[in-house]
């Protein structure tokens, strides 16, 4: 008899061998759903977004070196160029970078085995990369905010809330990482500060991003179906629904996650636990409250975008809680910054790249929040002009100064290996000089009343106060941009040639760590823990340390 | 030792070959939904508060009469859809409670009638489409309305889509664990809509 079909049991076999073949090349890459791999992939992403919009930034910086003539973009282009880089740089940089290590790091802060979403996470990194090209590609296609072709307004418009259905999908992943998934004994008070932070800035991001998309979509109809019976200045008018994310306190709330990296390293750093964890938990929580900011937005709909307060008799429903919220922001801030020097101080401290690039981002952070301050007040009369320019730049160049620190920390989990010192060394210094070259100079030239959109306050027959003075502020702030954009591709450039090397060569635990995702390999292995430590404190690993050395100690003794 | 002391004895040792009982599930699937949820009622009360904030404005300004003067709205097609709604929460409530019983007749049953009180919905939304009038070309109020309407019937679609493939699920023999959290979670995103809409009515339907 001839036998047509396999025995049962080969046929198991057989399918079993199927599903273990690992998978290799570009279907490991795309079908990958580990949070390591594409959070890697975000990170890697981002930083190469990083490289067009430093250089929009500093070709913006350097046609402001002639603000009457600008000699280096194309007449007409100034505000589609300024739009693009201040996008991208937020949304196509800034945001994915904090997520994308965010999502390789968290589930192994809390002992997940993995996060909570995978596969939409996956799918959220691919729609990132594909809406971002599509909205660089409808900028070339003379769309975006100030665009003349309409088809390419409308697929900016579209590629920007797709671009932001992404961000939000991975946010609701990581966010119930953290909620759901922590190992017994890891309270909310308990979990380490870039996961707790990661659930305040989430929250804020989840009631903040999802308007942005709402107006978005509004434009987009009114726009394309409407006749602009709502935006009768079409393309013209669509920044002014944007514009609000870059302005205080929304900007503030992309800052929450640097807060959460530089709170886990400096205790690390400093060889000591964290003063006060419990208070540090609080006030990161404050600081995300008070960068809630999706409500300037609705109130300003029908105004004019140069005043803060446009709603006529409801004037003060916007103005006080703005002012309000604008000083009161600085306090938390200042109150974290207070715990990291006193954690610090009473400790050992290492003077490491990580713990340098987290200090010079809080020092940015608490730059950009002060002048926040200024912003309020209102015979300073700064809302409008670069001084909010500078004061955005303060926030986000500290935040990816953060992110970056976060990277050189959390290496040895992402790619096996610790990242030259000499890298870390090198970038902390630039990107903090660059940083404060960036910003200080468009604050002062805010100051001196320079408009944000200098070309057409000219085109509108003004002129700018102190023009040499501001002139040369301008430069100094593009060479800051163009110090800023060294230092990443210095850093891109060196993390390449580390991350590509294999195999890994990193201890599991290089810094001394007081938290979860130290006690497995570098990098770690699928499922991540073979066992989760006990969790019994905010820095298990720490207590475990000092545990054994105590034991360790008795036993001598009594041998 | 007496009778009792022996069957205590007993006891206590089948207590202590039992198995460990099976940890909990963290309700990921609840708690996503929930963020999600959260993020889309965001999004809709932004689209109702710009709503109110032009329909204000318009009433402010004496070049207008009314706010709807280019569209027809009528209360009792929204009103109709809410109730529809509301009674629908009650069989997505319902279907859960069946499942949790194992009681698939009913279940199957409640589900059916979630679903058809969805596509009623849709059906009685595409009515007052219909009767908003021709053309949405410079009528700020019928761009609000299409567009508000237009993302809440998204968000129902994908809500009956949800409750579809979770209920399939438990009902495919998974009654319980993740199967039923999924089917819980759905209806939670349902309940979601519901409440969306709720400010919908209020803002489009009630305030005129």
């Amino acid at each position: 008899m001839t036998v047509t079909e396999a025995p049962p049991d080969e046929l198991v076999a057989d399918a079993a061998e199927i599903d273990q073949a690992p998978a290799t090349g570009l279907a490991a890459l795309v079908g990958s759903g580990e949070p390591r791999s594409i959070g890697k992939l975000f990170v890697g992403t981002s930083l190469l977004f990083l490289l067009m919009s430093g250089v929009t930034g500093v070709l913006v910086g350097l046609d402001l070196a002639n603000v009457a003539s600008g000699d280096v973009l194309a007449s007409g282009s100034f505000d589609q160029v300024v739009t693009l880089h201040q996008l991208s740089g937020l949304f196509l940089v800034v945001l994915p970078l904090l997520l994308g290590l965010a999502l390789a790091v968290v589930p192994l802060q809390v002992g997940a085995s993995t996060v909570a979403f995978p596969r939409a996470s996956a799918a959220a990194y691919w729609t990132y990369l594909v809406s971002g090209g599509l909205m660089v590609a409808a900028y070339v296609a003379d769309g975006g905010p100030f665009g003349g072709d309409s088809d390419a307004v409308g697929l900016f418009v579209v590629a920007l809330v797709s671009l932001v259905v992404a961000l939000c999908v991975v946010t609701i992943s990581i966010m119930t990482t953290v909620l759901a998934m922590r190992p017994p004994g890891m309270t909310l008070r308990r979990t380490p500060l870039l996961s707790w932070s990661m659930v305040v800035a989430g929250t804020i991001w989840l009631l903040t991003l999802p308007v942005l998309a709402a107006f978005l979509a509004l434009f987009y109809v009114d726009f394309t179906y409407g006749g602009g019976s709502l935006f009768s200045e079409g393309s013209a008018e669509l920044y002014d629904q944007i514009r609000w994310m870059f302005w205080q306190p929304a900007v503030y709330a992309f800052a929450i996650p640097a807060l959460g990296i530089i709170g886990d390293i400096v205790p690390v750093f400093a060889q000591r636990r964290h003063h006060r964890h419990n208070v540090a938990l609080v006030l990161i929580g404050l600081f995300g409250a008070l960068s809630f900011g999706a409500w300037l937005q609705v109130g300003r709909l029908s105004g004019d975008a140069s005043e803060v307060v446009s709603v006529g008799s409801v004037a003060w429903l916007y103005e006080v809680p703005w002012i309000a919220v604008s000083v009161l922001a600085l306090l938390p801030l200042l109150g974290l910054l207070g715990l990291w020097t006193v954690t610090l101080l009473k400790g050992r401290p290492r003077l490491e790249s990580p713990l340098l690039l987290a200090l010079g981002a809080g020092l940015l952070l608490v730059l950009g929040v002060a002048a926040g301050v200024g912003t309020v007040v209102r015979d300073l009369d700064l809302f409008g002009t670069t001084w909010v320019t500078g004061q955005s730049y303060a926030i986000l160049v500290g935040t990816l100064m953060a992110a970056i620190a976060g990277v050189v920390y959390w290496a040895p989990k992402l790619y096996g290996r610790l990242l030259p010192e000499g890298l870390g060394k090198l970038s902390a210094p630039l990107l903090l000089v660059g940083g404060l070259l960036l910003v200080l100079p468009y604050t002062i030239a805010g100051f001196l009343h320079q408009p944000w959109q200098v070309p057409t306050f000219i085109d509108q027959g003004n002129e700018v106060t102190e023009q040499d003075a501001v002139e040369v502020l301008n430069l100094l702030a593009s060479i800051g941009g163009g110090v800023v954009l060294l230092a990443v591709v210095l850093f891109g450039a060196g993390l390449l040639r580390k991350a590509a090397r294999k195999p890994a060569t990193a201890d599991d635990d290089p810094w001394n760590g007081h938290t979860l995702e130290w006690t497995t390999s570098s990098p770690p292995p699928v499922g991540h823990f073979a066992e989760v430590l006990e969790v019994t404190s905010e820095a298990p690993l720490y207590d475990k340390r000092h545990a054994d050395a105590a034991a360790a100690s008795e036993s001598e003794v009594s041998a | 030792m007496t009778q009792s002391d022996s069957s205590t004895t007993a006891s206590l040792e089948l207590f202590s070959q039992a198995p460990a009982p099976i940890p909990r599930r963290p309700r990921v699937l609840l708690m996503g939904t929930v963020l999600a949820g959260s993020a889309a009622l965001a999004a809709m009360a932004a689209l109702v508060a710009v709503y109110m904030q032009v329909r204000a404005d318009r009433l402010a300004n004496p070049a207008f009469s009314s706010w709807l003067d280019e569209a027809h709205v009528e209360l009792t097609p929204g009103n109709v859809a809410f109730v529809t709604l509301l009674m629908s929460a009650v069989t997505a409530a319902a279907a859960g409670y069946s499942l949790r019983r194992g009681d698939r007749s009913h279940a199957y049953l409640s589900l059916g009638t979630t679903l058809m009180f969805g596509v009623a919905f849709l059906t009685g939304t595409v009515y007052i489409w219909e009767q908003l009038g021709e053309g949405i070309e410079g009528k700020a109020p019928v761009v609000l309305i299409l567009t508000i309407t237009g993302a809440h019937v998204a968000m129902v679609v994908a809500g009956m889509l949800y409750l579809l493939v979770m209920g399939f699920r438990a009902l495919g023999g998974q009654l319980t664990g993740r199967a039923a959290e999924g089917y819980n979670a759905a209806v939670v995103f349902w309940y979601f809509t519901i409440a969306m809409y709720s400010m919908v009515w209020y803002a489009i339907y009630i305030t005129k």
